[in-house]
């Protein structure tokens, strides 16, 4: 079997989001299929300025092929036509509009789709709203799946959407709430799928003392992981956090990992170490107290799933209903909507190790029945079996 | 800090309940505070204006007494403003703790209603985005249904043609 992984863009130097998670599940998969992926020449995912070179290279043992994005996305009039377009009465012309500007438009790929057509036996396209996967999957229904790593965000409502998340021969969903979600705002519910995920690797070793030492910190500390956004919620993060402090007394210290896009409150019990690989991210998971997820939109996330499996428990922002939904199906941590929710939650957790403890066993069990490499082959190998058999009668 | 615990089964950790303890705990605290404690100020004792009972007072008194008339004449309307005075100021303190303790009242009812509203208008807003979600979707599948509709009569017309050819 032939499969090729349709992504916006791909490389090593991608380290986060729907890329990384389509790498991981190209090299997984090669071990049983014969994979390639299709990809873009980009790197920047704002601007989609042509970066790589090659059109054509090998990334840890898979064939990429790179298609050169033809006109580069303008943020400012991205922005003024996403605004338009969530706010006033609009046409499918002035969603396929939205699309265009969105991109990144690389009309050699949608080419070569249909020009290879039948070298392929399925097409693997992630993340829905992206120029590739919309003109992709219309190019290539029958062979096409997607993975649509939907978050509940308005465009998901678009009228473009609604025919996209009908045409696929099949959907793999990240979550429950996803699936709901696509479910009800396209009606697809007669297109195979099933809620597949994420695997993540996990080194044998890993130290919290050794990142206490390297960076000097003394006493508990509860960690964020990931980009540090309003997005993110991260603003009613630290919020919730310096009252915390204020109020509670606690000892406990807040320490950020990732590339920041904002600004970071002066206190002396915030401490931003700014972007660590992945041997030292899994060393501050085992040093924490818990993992903090202030996210408002999730399709899936993998650092709340890293940190289930080195048995940390998790406080999540219960406003994005797929982390809430994670917790509650894992019982591997708390959540919280208010200030005085994230208060208690917090201290409930910090005072308890027993429950920690308890939490992060959940949390690892949870984990290892749904999430493992296995468990995510597994999965894929059977949707592409029942296509396959559904195909033959 | 809240004073009261959340009651955790070890043996059978259940975040669902472990949730709405909290949730429960926090309802509370924003809602069932007491308000400002006790709406009277500490009572001001009345002055005493009769006098001590001591013997220099007893001596002094018997060594004016020739001039008490004339004394008596002299500090009258002072002493007589004095104790106004003294009348008054002491109503103003009972007065002004009085106020004190309201406007220390109302100032913890506003904190209170202050924040109750801020976290309505925050899960107003919250519930708005997912209503307009869910609108958008309901449309949709009206839409369908609409579409559906139509194609299915468009058959039913066939079908009949075809029936009665």
């Amino acid at each position: 079997m032939k499969l090729a992984f349709v992504v916006q863009r791909y490389g090593l130097e991608i380290n986060g989001g729907a890329e990384l998670h389509c790498r991981w599940v190209a090299e997984h998969m090669k071990k049983h299929a014969e994979v390639e992926v299709l990809t873009t020449k980009a790197v920047d995912y704002i601007t989609w300025k042509n970066h790589f070179a090659r059109d054509e290279e090998v990334v840890n043992g898979i064939t990429v092929r790179r298609f050169p994005v033809t006109r580069a996305r303008n943020p400012e009039r991205f922005g003024r036509i996403q605004d338009r377009l969530l706010c006033h009465d609009h046409k499918e012309a002035d969603e396929l509009r939205w699309l265009n500007e969105e991109g990144p438009r690389a009309p050699g790929l949608i080419q070569f789709l249909k020009d290879n057509e039948n070298s392929y036996d399925y097409f693997i396209f992630f993340s829905y709203r992206y120029y590739h996967s919309y003109w992709g999957i219309k190019t290539v229904p029958r062979q096409s799946i997607l993975v649509p790593t939907a978050e509940r965000d308005p465009v998901v409502g678009l009228g473009i959407f609604r025919d996209l998340f009908r045409t696929p021969r099949a959907i793999i969903y990240n979550s429950i709430e996803e699936r709901k979600m696509i479910n009800d705002v396209s009606g697809n519910g007669p297109v195979p799928g099933d809620v597949v995920g994420v695997g993540t690797e996990i080194p044998d070793c890993y130290s919290g003392e050794t990142f206490r030492r390297q960076h000097n910190i003394s006493g508990p500390y509860v960690l964020y992981l990931g980009r540090i956004d309003e997005n993110k919620g991260c603003h009613r993060l630290f919020d919730y956090f310096i009252r915390f402090k204020r109020e509670s007394g606690s000892e406990v210290k807040l320490v950020l990992a990732g590339s920041t896009v904002m600004q970071i409150p002066s206190h002396p019990d915030i401490l931003y170490l700014g972007f660590l690989g992945d041997g030292e991210k899994f060393d501050a998971l085992d040093g924490a107290e818990l993992l903090i997820m202030p996210s408002f939109y999730e399709s899936l996330s993998m650092v709340t799933l890293e940190s289930w499996a080195l048995g940390k428990p998790v406080l999540a922002n219960a406003l994005c209903d797929v982390l809430k939904g994670q917790c509650q199906r894992s019982n591997g941590g708390l959540y919280y909507e208010t200030c005085p929710e994230f208060r208690e939650s917090l201290g409930v957790l910090l005072s308890s190790p027993r429950l920690r403890r308890a939490l992060g066993e959940d949390g690892r069990r949870y984990f290892e029945a749904n999430y493992t490499w296995d468990v995510i082959e597994k999965k894929y190998l059977a949707l592409l079996g029942r296509l396959e058999k559904d195909k033959s009668s | 800090m809240g004073q009261e615990r959340i009651e955790i089964d070890y043996d059978h950790v259940d975040v669902r309940r472990i949730m709405d303890q909290i949730k429960e705990k926090v309802a509370a605290e924003a809602g069932g505070k007491p308000l400002a404690s006790g709406g009277e100020a500490a009572p001001v004792s009345e002055p005493d204006f009769t006098g001590g009972q001591g013997r220099m007072r007893r001596v002094l008194l018997k060594l004016t007494s020739p001039f008490r008339p004339l004394i008596k004449l002299l500090i009258l309307p002072v002493d007589e403003e004095h104790r106004r005075t003294v009348l008054i100021l002491d109503h103003t303190n009972r007065r002004l703790d009085r106020l004190i303790a309201e406007v220390e009242r109302d100032r913890r009812l506003t904190r209170e209603y202050t924040k109750l509203l801020h976290h309505l208008c925050h899960n107003l807003v919250v519930e708005m985005s997912k209503l307009k979600i869910e609108v958008e979707t309901l449309k949709t599948k009206t839409r369908v249904m609409e579409k559906d509709f139509e194609f299915l009569g468009k058959r039913e017309k066939a079908l009949e043609k075809e029936a009665f050819k």
